[in-house]
């Protein structure tokens, strides 16, 4: 009996309930962002909360409202558990209006099921699934698909003369999307896909994979990406004498790729939406508040989390005073050029964002933009 | 005066009182969905510990590919759903059923192994079942997960409220706590128990040990697979990393914290691995580190886990149990 009271005690003294509720004021309009602030995907999380202080500050400070808007940040972990929990979460605070994120697809639409059924406006920066905004009027996004993507970047290969593509991805629904959408477009303008294979996430070594697309003597190779495994692929690719030109997506494009892969990054070209050295005001005031936060700059992610933020900022402003979730929907669906750091963005009627892509390349360790 | 317990057990009453009546009642009060969802989560993850504990903490085997079964559940009730239109009603049972029969066919190669070699078998089968709801892209649509629209019906009745979609958790999970209480409870758990302390002995005593670890390790898998189509009908989603090695690992925690061999300390540890992280939400960032904390100082000052076996078989006897031996001052038998 000991035994079981001492369980009921450890039990109680190790669960304190701490709910904390934060006293701000009664009036203040809120948002919800779920995002992984910690586990493997971590970083990203954390790049979007600092991307998402700097776009609530500047917003709070520009008095844009009477009352201030807050924010309120929930570690998802990426895992579809934590993330359902938080939806509830959101949806049972009255005061929030709408919620930014999640991180990965799978995260986003698990939430979504929850959104969709409480009816919250749910706008993630990040969730590339195909059917991410197909699950209900109420989910938006602010990254371009592949659907988009895809058919530029099979353009611009063929452009340059390049017929023969080998093209590997990460197994992923992104990575599945990546390839389906560029190979369907090459195909139909006259290229050949020669090659074409799937790798597990923080896949330590591509050799084997690089070898096999030796075999096949493409005139390019295409990636799907993000810079962990981009950096790996692109040193080993080196390493073993590649000359083959990458072509990859907008996911590469972060300077950590550049700080990992040192020279052998030379040359990657992507596509992007995003350059920090773009001379327009918005962008040089968000990589300055960014650089002072981080000391280094952003890449596409923080931009796409930034925008998807003022984007949300900008919905609650044009529904003030009367802000519901209903209206905000109304009000974010309506969003038409909007002027962000990442360009125009417009959200057709399937709620997915039209941004203008342009090329990049690595030249000199610097994402430069080039025009061919 | 035992006529009297043996009909009316406090313990027993007070629990269903507590599942079916406080909880909900309490929850409703808050009118929130997000307590709803946790209560959802605390049982089936409740279900899966105490599934788990029949293979790791009764028959003592490291089971280290547990969420792959879980997996398969999900996948199957999910798939179901959404290719053939079969609802909850088949896609519950069809769940568990295809686990086990999975969890059959990998068992009869594997579990003649011991020690370190099952627990690197089972790792290597949890890891081949991911990696094929992974890659097998045509059936299992791959990374993209199956989206799962239908929700719970039952003879016509759709339960859409959070109250009524945890009464069906709640029931499913307290049936099938209860089958796993009656197997590990009884003369088949000793059997059980007796290959964990020794299985030459066992054998030796005319226990058909290899026999009794594929009967265990079906079982348990078959309980993963209701605990995943409660899954895949709850969210509505299913995607493969709900389904990998560090869930596992999870799963295997509680059952550890808890109390090796205790299926009221699986059941406990659940609790404690669900409702920790949520409760610590405020803390931010450190809370995985918290977690973290409490686990390792429960483990350092009560290895036997929060609810060790031998109270918890003691406490199982004097409240569950089926006490047709006793006699005097002697508790034995069920």
């Amino acid at each position: 009996m000991t035994l079981i009271r001492r369980t009921f005690i450890g039990l109680a003294l190790a669960a304190p309930v701490l709910f904390v509720a934060s006293a701000d004021a009664a009036d203040a309009i809120r948002l919800g962002y779920q995002l992984p602030l910690t586990g493997n995907t971590a970083q990203y999380g954390q790049d979007f909360k600092t991307a998402a202080e700097i776009a609530l500050d500047r917003f709070n400070a520009s008095g844009r409202l009477p009352v201030k808007v807050e924010i309120v940040y929930e570690d998802s972990r990426s895992d579809a558990k934590e993330g359902v929990a938080i939806a509830r979460k959101f949806v049972d605070d009255e005061k929030i209006v709408g919620v930014l994120g999640d991180f990965t697809s799978g995260v986003s639409i698990a939430a979504a099921q929850v959104y969709k059924e409480a009816g919250m406006p749910q706008l993630s920066q990040t969730a590339s699934h195909p059917d991410f905004t197909k699950i209900s009027e109420w989910q938006f996004r602010n990254i371009t698909t592949q659907a988009g993507e895809g058919p530029y970047n099979a353009n611009w290969i063929l452009s340059k003369g390049y017929k023969k593509v080998a093209v590997i991805a990460e197994q992923t629904d992104w990575g599945q999307s990546v390839v389906q959408y560029f190979a369907a477009e090459l195909a139909a303008k006259g290229g050949t896909v020669v090659f074409t294979e799937f790798f597990n996430r923080g896949l330590p070594d591509f050799r084997a994979l690089i070898t096999k697309i030796q075999r096949d003597k493409p005139d390019a190779i295409y990636t799907g990406f993000f810079y962990e495994d981009g950096a790996n692929f692109l040193k080993q690719a080196k390493q073993l004498g590649v000359t083959t030109p990458i072509f990859s997506t907008s996911a590469a494009h972060n300077q950590k790729i550049v700080e990992l892969a040192g020279a052998d990054a030379e040359g990657l070209s992507l596509t992007t939406n995003f350059l920090p050295n773009s001379p327009r005001p918005e962008v040089k005031n968000f990589v300055d508040a960014w650089v002072k936060a981080r000391g280094a700059e952003p890449g596409q992610f923080p931009a796409q989390a930034f925008d998807a933020v003022n984007i949300m900022l900008d919905a609650v402003v044009k529904t003030y005073p009367k802000t519901t979730r209903a209206s905000v929907r109304e009000a974010l669906a309506a969003t038409k050029d909007f002027p962000g750091v990442t360009g125009l963005t417009t959200f057709d009627a399937n709620r997915e964002p039209q941004k203008q892509l342009s090329k990049a390349r690595v030249i000199g360790g610097q994402f430069t933009a080039v025009s061919e | 005066m035992s006529e009297i317990r043996r009909l009316i057990r406090p313990v027993p009453i007070l629990l269903a009182l507590v599942i079916f009546v406080a909880v909900p009642l309490g929850l409703a009060q808050f009118g929130k969905g997000y307590f709803f969802q946790i209560a959802n989560l605390v049982l089936i993850f409740a279900l899966l510990a105490a599934s788990l504990h029949l293979v790791a903490g009764v028959a003592g085997l490291l089971h280290l590919g547990h969420a792959a079964f879980y997996g398969i559940g999900a996948y199957v009730a999910a798939l179901l759903g959404t290719e053939l239109k079969l609802g909850f009603l088949w896609g519950l049972p069809a769940g568990g059923l295809a686990a086990a029969v999975l969890a059959l066919i990998v068992a009869l190669p594997t579990m003649r192994l011991v020690s370190i070699y099952f627990a690197v078998a089972t790792l290597a089968i949890g890891q081949m079942i991911h990696t094929v709801l992974l890659n097998w892209v045509s059936l299992t649509k791959g990374p993209n997960g199956v989206l799962l629209f239908s929700g719970i019906k039952l003879f016509g009745w759709a339960a859409k409220t959070p109250v009524a979609i945890y009464f069906v958790v709640a029931v499913v999970v307290a049936a099938s706590i209860f089958a796993i209480h009656r197997l590990g409870h009884s003369y088949y758990g000793n059997a059980l128990r007796s290959l964990r302390e020794d299985d030459q002995c066992a054998d030796a005593m005319g226990i058909d040990t290899v026999r009794l670890k594929i009967e265990v390790f079906t079982l348990s898998a078959f309980f993963a697979g209701i605990a995943g189509a409660l899954w895949a009908y709850t969210t509505g989603y299913v995607s493969p990393t709900d389904f990998n090695f560090s869930n596992s690992i999870l799963v295997l925690a509680m059952v550890v914290v808890g109390g090796l061999g205790s299926l009221p300390g699986a059941i406990i540890g659940a609790f404690l691995l669900i409702l920790l992280p949520e409760v610590l939400r405020g803390f931010g960032d450190v809370r995985n580190v918290l977690v973290g904390l409490v686990m390792f100082f429960s483990i350092l000052f009560l290895p036997k886990g929060l609810f060790g076996e031998v109270s918890a078989l003691t406490f199982v006897r004097r409240h569950f149990g089926r006490s047709q031996n006793r006699v005097p001052g002697g508790e034995v038998g069920w």
